[in-house]
């Protein structure tokens, strides 16, 4: 079952997205790539059918789950990293009835699975950047959908966290999921099965060697591409407002 | 029991001093977490005009009063929504609105008889039977919203931009938990006023929420934390003959501050 996206176009009272197509198989990571405003997130919220389509048509073999950015989060809530994962039950539970046994079961299992078996009481604001963002993992992993979209997720967090997280990455495309990793990183984006350059509108699709030339590089970043000497790699510089 | 409490009005004001707070620790933890206690005090507020107008036009003062807080809380929504106004100046702008109406249907239209101290801080030893079914009902209502909705008030007060995805019913949830609020607000005008409504449904929560590692231990610290100070408030208002609500808010914001100082 693929993720098929069609001319895609949305938003509330204009098109803030258009012109986004692609096809992807089953066991494939993809990255999003684009600068801060091009689309990212917006792209995710209409994948999520929380962004009005004007255009175009999605396809999804189920519900995707979903991995903010951590700072979405409210770190002075007092849950647990157990409890956050839970929420990923959430869906399927029957709001009379508490989270079945399995899932409770589930929930420890993911957590080990992330690396964080022996965090599971800990609470969630008091972890780390990195173990917050492997616990919003798990989360997404108990939903158990074939496709999860990840915000951001190896931004700001510490490499241990980060080699960790891209490795599971490998299995979880291994299972045969797909995977959509919004990244403002194109060396990041070069290490995946495929890339979609979003500025607004779709400025590319397709495996990272072929399409992240400088071209496509510049229409998608604009002023806020450097070309490193020698013309083969460059870095986004992101501007951040405040 | 001590003496003051064996008087049928005072026993009255216990049973509702109690009743109110479990709504407190069901519903003042989520008012905390959801940072809605802005919101809680305007609706209180808001309800002043609804109690001066139910004497005259002779209707129950709950009516009116849950009345008027929906009209208010509308009114907010509604302000917010056309993002012509920001929310914390709806909310503002509505509640200075809905205790000028007040006052002026309190002292130039009705000339209301029951005056305008106790409808803004409340009279827990004027309390009759139909107050306390009231506030137990609300209690049970609350209790059962609780237990179908407290994940969804969970995920959208952990994560706001998520809970939506995680296949929670984000829109049911929130307006569920306003109209619970409003509806608790209401009950607790009789015992502590219009303006003190936070006494009882804010501040405990907000007390404990600085010690509280878990929601359970939250609610049920409130709960407890709620009835001690409302008892005790209630005791010092009879022994020293002042008012109730006034307190009952002063022995919970001394609380609070204490548990602040202790746990810098």
């Amino acid at each position: 079952m693929s993720v098929r996206v069609h001319d895609l176009a949305g938003g509330y009272t204009a098109e803030v997205i258009t012109g986004v197509a692609f096809d992807l198989e089953p066991g494939t990571i993809c990255a999003v790539l684009g600068p801060n405003g091009g689309g990212k997130t917006t792209l995710f919220r209409a994948l999520l059918g929380e962004l009005p389509l004007r255009r175009g048509t999605v396809s999804l073999p189920a519900r995707p789950a979903y991995v903010p950015q951590t700072d979405r989060t409210r770190l002075d809530f007092p849950v647990s990293a157990l409890d956050v994962v839970l929420m990923g039950a959430y869906g399927r539970t029957p709001a009379w009835r508490r989270v079945a046994r399995a899932d409770r079961d589930a929930a420890r299992a993911t957590l080990e699975r992330v690396g964080l078996g022996d965090r599971a009481r800990r609470r969630f604001g008091a972890l780390s950047g990195g173990q917050r963002q492997r616990v919003l993992i798990a989360r997404a992993l108990l939903q158990d959908s074939p496709v999860i979209l990840l915000d951001e997720p190896l931004s700001g967090v510490d490499a241990a966290s980060a080699t960790r997280i891209e490795a599971l990455f490998g299995e979880l495309r291994d299972e045969g999921r797909v995977l959509l990793v919004a990244t403002h990183d194109v060396e990041q984006a070069r290490r995946w099965d495929r890339v979609v350059c979003l500025h607004g509108r779709q400025i590319a699709f397709g495996p990272p060697d072929e399409t992240l030339t400088t071209d496509v590089l510049t229409r998608t970043y604009g002023g806020e591409l450097v070309v490193l000497p020698g013309g083969e790699r460059a870095i986004a510089v992101e501007h951040h407002r405040h | 029991m001590p003496a003051p409490f064996d008087t049928p009005f005072m026993q009255r004001a216990l049973v509702e001093a109690l009743l109110l707070a479990g709504l407190a620790g069901v519903l003042g933890s989520w008012i905390v977490l959801r940072r809605f206690a802005f919101f809680t005090h305007g609706v209180g507020t808001a309800a002043f005009p609804g109690l001066v107008v139910a004497g005259p036009a002779g209707v129950a003062p709950q009516l009116t009063a849950l009345g008027a807080a929906l009209v208010y809380a509308g009114g907010v929504e509604w302000l917010a929504r056309t993002r012509r106004v920001a929310s914390d100046a709806a909310t503002g702008l509505m509640l200075v609105a809905a205790l000028a109406i007040g006052v002026v249907l309190a002292s130039d239209v009705f000339a209301s008889g029951a005056g305008v101290d106790r409808l803004l801080f409340g009279s827990l030893i004027g309390l009759r039977d139909r107050d306390l079914w009231l506030t137990a009902a609300a209690l049970g209502g609350a209790l059962a919203l609780e237990l179908t909705l407290r994940r969804a008030w969970l995920a959208r007060g952990f994560d706001p931009t998520t809970a939506r995805a995680l296949g929670v019913r984000v829109a049911l949830a929130d307006r569920a938990l306003l109209l619970a609020v409003a509806v608790a607000a209401v009950v607790a005008l009789d015992a502590v006023g219009a303006l003190l409504v936070t006494a009882v449904l804010v501040i405990p929560a907000a007390t404990v929420r600085l010690v509280a590692p878990s929601v359970p231990s939250l609610q049920l610290g409130t709960a407890a934390l709620a009835a001690v100070e409302s008892v005790t408030g209630l005791w010092l208002a009879y022994e020293l003959n002042i008012g109730p609500g006034p307190a009952i808010a002063v022995l919970g914001g001394g609380v609070f501050a204490a548990v602040v100082a202790v746990t810098r």
